[in-house]
């Protein structure tokens, strides 16, 4: 039965949990990008790109897992093929968090790495799909 | 983090347990009893950073400093792994002036205060001027007087001793300053705080200020009173020096009671600057009358305040009978401080060469005071009876005193008259003998009683005084042999009597059951 089926499973569960994770995510990194500016000093001229770069980052995620999971649904290649040129974007923006913010605690670090190896996962899992697609 | 050391303090030699100090010797460590500076750390909110641990090994013989330099960890998932921004965990240091930055710098602190006052202040008052067009104002107290640009200036030392102009004068606040402003010859038309224009283009909304007076002082220090006092006298350069530059102004604005200002007036001194005069100290005042009054100084409200000086005066001229005086107002001296005086010692203890220095009473200090008369054989009695009670008593001695600080003139009532005494050293069968001889009598002291009482509430008792003698001593002089001489000392005192009776505690009446049966209670069978 499966060889009529070509979506992949794991794909689509990485995709979700992808998804729930994204949402912790965002709400703690945006609540300690809140303590720090309160704790530490943080100039707006910092605050602003970090702030405005984090709103990007969840609009990307969001069209990310979007065409994503329609691609891997309807087994066409061209969203997950959009998705993956998005995973990069959100790749860099993700280094971004974990090395270029102004103040990188260790709960970014940590946060940020969960998610790079989620992006790679997925990467690596939407690549055999487009290959099983393509095929 | 191995060279920072808070507790070295002294220069090339050991601080006393001081563990971290490069200047201590193996030696000096082992006098040590403990280290006052364990630990040297960066931010301790960063996830890894060196510490420098020092402590003293007490068992060893002799004890030994130990360091150790290790890396602390911050065990919290919010410590700061990393930094982008350089500034982030130290003090800004300030901005060290270049040639580029300076005048932006200067611009900025040069003054004595940092904030643009007088700016916000034009923004201000254009906000209010249309909705009070008006000129007629109602002030209330402490609310700064507005005119035409901003606010009525009175400059005044902020933070050092140099003037600010922003200091507004406040409604019937009357306030004194003395500042120190920086001036120069070559600046002497310049500088528009020392120029009389400065004090005095600013109209208080439609009343204009007029000047008073001009008082000129010199260079060392006299003042004069020029002609044409009230022409505007600009600073201006004559030989070398720069004259009429504003050393004082004193404002004295008259407000009605609806809180209107009807009239201001300064009066200026000024003054002139030598090439050698890098500041002059200005001195500014403000006073406010109310209008148809004459300011009555107080001394207490309403109870005398101890150190001020006793108010009295005298009946008005042309009332003989003390009937009449209940319809008019005593006469006091303007100066409050000559109202009722005593004889003031000099250093020359002479009587006779004294000339008429007097001290004001003050209330609640005993005062006493006195001279050396030297008597010699040609004075005649009379005369020197009379020249000692001059002496004792003053030009003006008066006849009723005030008996609260607050008393008015008008008010004859409030005033208490001085009972004058007259006590000799003779005994009376002396007196009658001595009649027939011809003996002097001359007063030798003048001693002041004033009896006070507390009046008021048990809280807040004022000072109210009930009574005042003065008593003359006389003493008999016998006259001298030519040739000889007698010293006698003249004193003249003052004493403050408390009278006030213990106060009595007032107790309620026990309350009474008033019970009465209405007069018809029984009706139909009484």
């Amino acid at each position: 039965n499966s060889s009529y089926q070509l979506s992949s499973v794991p794909l689509q569960i990485l995709l979700y949990v992808n998804g729930i994770y994204y949402i912790f995510y965002f709400s703690a990194t945006l609540a300690m990008i809140v303590y720090k500016s309160q704790v530490l000093s943080y100039p707006d001229d910092f605050l602003a790109p970090d702030l405005a770069l984090l709103f990007v980052m969840a609009i990307l995620e969001v069209l990310r897992l979007y065409l994503g999971s329609k691609g891997n649904l309807t087994e066409e290649e061209a969203p997950l093929g959009l998705s993956l040129v998005i995973t990069v974007g959100s790749v860099i923006l993700s280094v971004y968090f974990l090395v270029w913010q102004t103040y990188v605690l260790k709960a970014d670090v940590i946060l940020n790495a969960v998610l790079l190896f989620t992006y790679g996962l997925g990467s690596v899992l939407k690549v055999m799909a487009i290959a099983a697609f393509v095929r | 983090v191995a060279k920072l050391c808070v507790c070295d303090l002294l220069v090339a030699q050991c601080d006393v347990n001081c563990c971290c100090d490069p200047d201590c010797s193996a030696a000096d460590f082992s006098l040590f009893t403990t280290c006052s500076v364990p630990v040297v750390t960066s931010d301790s909110r960063l996830c890894s950073q060196k510490a420098a641990i020092y402590s003293l090994d007490v068992e060893a013989n002799p004890p030994e400093r130990i360091f150790k330099l290790i890396d602390q960890v911050n065990p919290s998932i919010f410590c700061i792994h990393a930094t982008n921004y350089k500034q982030a965990l130290s003090f800004s240091p300030a901005e060290i002036p270049t040639s580029e930055n300076f005048d932006q710098l200067l611009k900025q602190f040069g003054s004595a205060t940092f904030s643009a006052e007088p700016d916000s202040w034009n923004m201000d008052t254009d906000a209010q001027t249309p909705s009070d067009a008006n000129d007629t104002y109602r002030y209330e107290y402490g609310v700064p007087v507005q005119t035409v640009d901003a606010f009525l200036r009175l400059p005044s030392p902020v933070v050092s001793s140099w003037c600010s102009d922003a200091n507004p004068a406040g409604f019937l606040v009357n306030q004194a300053t003395k500042c120190t402003r920086p001036v120069s010859v070559e600046e002497c038309g310049n500088i528009q705080a020392v120029s009389m224009l400065f004090y005095i283009n600013s109209s208080i909304l439609a009343v204009n200020i007029t000047v008073q007076s001009i008082v000129v002082q010199s260079l060392n220090g006299m003042r004069t009173l020029p002609n044409g006092s009230d022409v505007l006298r600009l600073p201006m350069i004559l030989d070398e020096l720069c004259i009429n530059i504003v050393l004082g102004v004193s404002y004295h604005i008259t407000y009605t009671d609806a809180g209107e200002i009807i009239e201001a007036a300064a009066s200026f001194v000024l003054g002139a600057i030598n090439k050698a005069a890098l500041s002059i100290q200005q001195s500014f005042e403000i006073s406010f009358t109310q209008v148809n009054t004459t300011p009555v100084p107080r001394s207490g409200n309403p109870g005398y305040v101890v150190g001020l000086p006793i108010r009295a005066g005298f009946r008005p001229q042309g009332y003989p009978f003390p009937g009449e005086i209940l319809f008019a107002a005593l006469v006091l001296n303007t100066n409050k401080y000559s109202q009722l005086t005593i004889l003031q010692s000099t250093s020359n203890q002479d009587c006779l060469a004294a000339q008429g220095a007097r001290t004001p009473v003050l209330f609640g200090y005993n005062m006493i005071s006195g001279c050396q008369l030297r008597i010699r054989a040609a004075m005649k009695c009379q005369p020197l009876t009379q020249t000692l009670l001059d002496l004792l008593k003053g030009q003006s001695f008066p006849e009723y005193v005030a008996s609260f600080g607050n008393s008015q003139a008008q008010d004859v009532h409030d005033w208490v008259p001085i009972t004058h005494l007259r006590t000799s050293d003779q005994s009376d069968n002396d007196r009658i003998y001595n009649t027939f001889q011809s003996s002097c009598q001359i007063p030798v002291s003048l001693e002041i009683e004033v009896k006070w009482t507390k009046y008021g509430s048990l809280v807040n008792p004022q000072a109210k005084i009930v009574n005042v003698t003065a008593t003359i001593a006389t003493t008999t002089v016998k006259q001298l042999p030519s040739g000889r001489e007698r010293t006698i000392p003249i004193t003249s005192s003052v004493v403050f009597t408390d009278i006030s009776s213990p106060a009595e505690p007032g107790y309620k009446a026990w309350p009474t059951i008033n019970v009465k049966l209405p007069f018809d209670f029984f009706f139909p069978f009484v």
